[in-house]
């Protein structure tokens, strides 16, 4: 086939078949290679996940190459535009699908959001939190040197008195973007913060009271359970005192004006009456 | 005087020996019973009248409708439609009113409260977040239950046994106020944001009502106000059709639902149902509901999206992931069986607490206090399972409403929290919609059982709430923890959605605890937003029907029989065959002639003991036969009307009249007529002469004495009757049927039973 395709290339027919050009076929191999490097990336970066700051290049990139693909229609005459034949010419559709998944995944990561508004690196308030994670992790390394991750968790009382600062503000500042984010959620994002941002916090949160044993609150059980059964002893008291000294509601009957239709009725009304 | 010791004499005459009887008797009756006796279930309560539905035919009525053509039949037909259309926008609107007042302010308390839990978790001290909660709340219900108790108490509870009383023909006092609306609203908001085990579904359908009847009589007695507009339907029967109109629209905009609103009027107003009447009715629900949802988009921020059709959303059920097969059939009817059962037990608790309260907790006082402590004593319930709980749960975005940390890991949540910490209607849908996972099945066991006695116990406070929602909650936690031990007992082959189980214990308890049958399939149907669901809710409906019926009745019903409403049922009790008129009707009755002397009149009227209120007019002059036969029936109220403008027969002749009366004048004293006592009538008044003869009904319903109780019954419901004349074959009025005269036979336990009349 494609040495007929080449003849007719070479006589000049204009013909409808089944073949790229060769600018096309260029087109199509720099969306694949593209491709390769997002996904290559991703994988890289999946734990701990760094997908946003690492990869938002390849997926810009990506994004560019596949609008190249897209707006080809107005390059090249009728029957040989390259969207048409890359994109629609079976059932398939394999560089639609691709497209889709990688915009689907970076929507799923919400992404943008730690990203700055044209999408060229990280946003200033992403960069601060990345700036003060790095700092607690650093803080944490830096106390827990010499000891080994197995002790027993009461020996982690350095990190949590030395890191209590850092931590604080980490958390104090996720909160904020969390509420900042919220409140401007009506403008097209979801209410989560970029997967990096949230994995991160979450890492950190999970050292911090699990492994290190840190936020330990005080449990004020004694007085809660004073407080609760004297709430819980009111009812008991109310119930029992209306019983006792409240009057019981009577009602008066009222003797209906009807016929006894038993004759042994009627006698006892007359004798009563 | 002998008091009705006969009481119940009749079941036991349908089963015990005639000889046998009589000798109980006698040894029974010298012991006389007090005069006043403890509340029970077993009486019938003076207070309530009947209403009139079937119009009073009378000359004046004839004239104008004969006045009327057919274009201005065509108008009022018009009229009709605006009505509906205008009840349905408010209804929309004071939904909507609710549910932004309710969302604003219960945030605003969950908020607080969670800001001092987060505080004090950190530095000890939570007994004053406790303290916080519960004070919080007690003064939010203390307001709320302050303002029912004392102003309107007709507003307590959810409204829907009163308007099920209406709609059955009974008149309740006060029922269709725009003061009982007030209170409603106001009620209902306060105990939602007091986080009592509450939701305000069912108060709509009882503000609905209310506005249908405050608009189609275009004026208001509360405030004073005349708008001189629909004067046409100033009566019972017409204001009866719009209350139903506006009960549906409540329906429909507490739940998204218009054709289950629909649907509701008619299971509760079924006998005097036309096509026409349920076409407008319809009409007015989904105007109700389309007011709301674009109202609530507008303020959700995404106009015209139309997506929230009802106060209570209970989101997507995703009918491809949430498919259901024959083989959980069988299941869903287990559930029924338990949702029944739960239900029954809910009632039975339910009536004995309702029974103590009307008994000894009668005082507004009180009953404010009580509420107060119930809420006190909700949030302490909800606080220590909170303080207990050690189900943790990884935050997930922003699906928790008010995320509580407690004692958890940094960045989790606790579970019950989203359970105890929220206010029920999200609740609800959290347990519809949360993931797999979500909940621990300890904390839905202790959740479930801690939520059932509340619910329970807070139904019946004087405060104005509903109890769908709760009923909801309780099946939704107990169907998702039997969804979580299904696949947990079948080792997971079963891979059961925990979500639609809650769907269908949701529906099977709310079944067992109301008893509604079609309307509430179409209701959960249309809430749900999926017709896949539809068979499965309609069996487990049915069966949590059945079996609750035979534990105990309905909580509606439960709650109109202690209020000691004349309620008429579908049909006569099936053993009331051997009972015939003469039995059943009162007598003698005071009967008037047909022109009568004033001084009689008023001497009746004021006469306490003739406490009917309609009187069968007879012919006037005895003389000339001795039959005094039957012409025709006048109501207490058209007699105070003609006493207040001295419509006299000697006025008459000397001119005095300056015109007649018509009926416009009937019709701007309803509803409220003056008592006979401020009607004042001079001494020489008194001997002069009223014809009654033009307004009387003078072809009003009558049976001989030999009509069996069932069919006198028929009569009765089918035409919505108030008084039934009772004759012998000379058409001499002998007795009189009323509502209250059918409605003492019941069918109990034993048999046949009769209440007796009690003034309350």
């Amino acid at each position: 086939a494609e040495e007929l395709a080449e003849e007719l290339w070479s006589a000049g027919l204009p013909g409808d078949l089944p073949e790229l050009e060769p600018e096309c076929r260029s087109l199509l191999a720099a969306f694949a290679e593209g491709s390769a490097a997002l996904t290559d990336c991703l994988g890289r970066r999946a734990r701990p996940v760094r997908l946003c700051q690492g990869c938002h290049g390849h997926y810009r990139h990506l994004l560019a190459q596949y609008g190249t693909i897209a707006r080809a229609i107005g390059n090249s005459s009728e029957s040989h535009n390259c969207a048409k034949s890359i994109l629609t010419s079976d059932r398939l559709q394999i560089v639609v699908t691709l497209s889709e998944f990688f915009n689907e995944t970076w929507e799923a990561a919400n992404c943008a959001n730690c990203l700055k508004n044209n999408s060229e690196g990280l946003s200033n308030s992403t960069e601060e939190f990345l700036d003060l994670f790095n700092k607690s992790l650093t803080c944490f390394e830096h106390n827990l040197q010499g000891q080994t991750v197995y002790l027993s968790p009461n020996n982690y009382t350095e990190v949590c008195k030395n890191c209590n600062e850092t931590y604080t503000k980490l958390n104090d500042l996720y909160n904020h973007l969390q509420r900042m984010n919220r409140q401007g959620g009506e403008s097209g994002h979801s209410a989560h913060l970029c997967i990096d941002v949230e994995d991160a916090m979450n890492i950190t949160r999970k050292l911090w009271s699990r492994t290190f044993n840190c936020s330990v609150p005080c449990s004020d059980t004694v007085p809660v359970i004073a407080v609760s059964s004297f709430i819980l002893f009111l009812p008991i008291v109310f119930y029992l005192s209306s019983f006792l000294h409240s009057k019981q509601k009577k009602r008066i009957l009222i003797l209906p004006k009807r016929i006894q239709s038993n004759a042994s009725l009627v006698n006892i009304q007359e004798k009563y009456s | 005087q002998l008091t009705p010791s006969s009481f119940s004499r009749i079941g036991q005459l349908s089963n015990v020996d005639l000889n046998e009887d009589i000798h109980e008797l006698e040894t029974e009756v010298p012991r006389q019973r007090p005069n006043e006796i403890p509340h029970n279930e077993k009486l019938l309560s003076l207070k309530y009248e009947s209403l009139d539905y079937d119009n009073s035919e009378n000359q004046l009525f004839l004239e104008e409708e004969r006045r009327i053509n057919h274009a201005a039949f065509r108008t009022v037909e018009i009229k009709r439609w605006v009505i509906c259309a205008m009840i349905g926008i408010l209804t929309g609107l004071v939904a909507c009113f609710i549910d932004i007042v309710v969302e604003n302010l219960a945030g605003l308390k969950y908020r607080v409260v969670k800001d001092n839990i987060d505080k004090f978790t950190a530095k000890g001290g939570l007994s004053f977040s406790l303290l916080l909660w519960a004070t919080l709340n007690a003064s939010v219900v203390m307001v709320g239950s302050v303002i029912v108790a004392f102003i309107e108490p007709v507003a307590a509870g959810s409204g829907i046994p009163q308007i099920k009383c209406y709609l059955n023909g009974v008149k309740i006092p006060h029922v269709v106020r725009l003061k009982t609306l007030v209170i409603k609203v106001c009620g209902v908001i306060l105990s939602v944001v007091g986080g009592l085990a509450v939701g305000k579904e069912g108060p709509m359908i009882h503000s609905g009502s209310v506005i249908a009847a405050g608009i189609s009589q275009g004026r208001s007695t509360s405030l004073k106000r005349d708008f001189k507009i629909f004067e046409y339907f100033r009566r019972d029967t017409e204001k009866r059709d719009f209350v139903s109109a506006g009960a549906a629209a409540g329906v429909s905009a507490a739940f998204g639902a218009p054709v289950g609103g629909v649907l509701f009027s008619l299971e509760e107003g079924a006998s005097f149902w036309n096509q026409f009447l349920t076409w407008r009715i319809f009409f007015a629900s989904m105007i109700s509901t389309f007011t709301l949802n674009s109202v609530l988009s507008v303020y959700h921020g995404n106009a015209w999206d139309l997506s929230s059709p009802g106060l209570i959303n209970f989101g997507r059920f995703d009918s491809e992931k949430m498919g259901y097969t024959i083989q959980e059939i069988p299941i869903f009817i287990f559930m029924g069986v338990v949702g029944g059962i739960l239900g029954a037990l809910f009632n039975a608790l339910n009536y004995w607490l309702t029974m103590f309260r009307i008994r000894y907790i009668h005082r507004p006082c009180l009953q404010v206090v009580e509420a107060m402590l119930v809420a006190a004593v909700t949030a302490t319930v909800g606080f220590v399972m909170i303080y207990c709980s050690r189900d943790c749960q990884p935050i997930q975005g922003s699906s928790v409403a008010y995320p509580l940390q407690l004692f958890c890991a940094d960045g989790e949540y606790n579970s019950m929290a989203t359970a105890f910490f929220n206010t029920p209607e999200k609740s609800v849908v959290n347990l519809f919609h949360d993931p797999p996972g979500s909940y621990n099945p300890m904390t839905l066991g202790m959740f479930t059982l801690m939520y059932f006695f509340l619910a329970c116990w807070t139904y019946g406070l004087t405060v104005s709430a509903g109890v769908f929602i709760p009923s909801l909650l309780i099946g939704a936690a107990w169907g998702r923890l039997f969804g979580i031990s299904l696949s947990y007992l079948t080792k997971g082959s079963i891979w059961a959605d925990p979500g639609k189980y809650a769907l269908m214990g949701a529906a099977a308890q709310l079944g067992g605890i109301v008893r509604m049958t079609l309307s509430l399939t179409v209701i959960m149907m249309e809430a749900t937003g999926n017709v896949t669901y539809g068979f499965p809710i309609m069996l487990v409906l049915m069966t949590a029907k059945i079996v609750g019926d035979y534990f105990v009745e309905g909580l509606y019903d439960m709650h109109i029989q202690l209020q000691s409403v004349p309620f008429l049922h579908w049909e006569a009790p099936v053993t009331s065959h051997s009972l015939t008129a003469r039995e059943v009707m009162s007598t003698p009755v005071t009967c008037l002639r047909r022109i009568e002397r004033v001084g009689t009149v008023v001497d009746i009227l004021s006469d306490t003991s003739s406490n009917h209120n309609g009187f069968p007019v007879v012919e006037s002059n005895p003389d000339t036969t001795q039959v005094a036969g039957l012409r025709g029936l006048i109501l207490r109220s058209q007699l105070i009307v003609l006493l207040k403008h001295k419509v006299f027969v000697e006025r008459a002749n000397l001119n005095l009249v300056q015109r007649r009366l018509k009926l416009k004048d009937f019709r701007d004293a309803y509803p409220r007529f003056p008592p006979i006592q401020s009607i004042h009538v001079s001494q020489d008044e008194r001997e002069c002469m009223i014809d009654l003869s033009e307004f009387m009904n003078p072809s009003p319903y009558t049976v001989p004495q030999e009509a069996s109780l069932p069919r006198v019954f028929k009569l009765f419901r089918a035409l919505g009757l108030r008084h039934l004349v009772v004759v012998d074959n000379r058409n001499e009025v002998v007795g009189m049927v009323t509502r209250k005269d059918l409605a003492r036979y019941r069918l109990g336990k034993e048999g046949l039973e009769e209440l007796s009349l009690a003034q309350t």
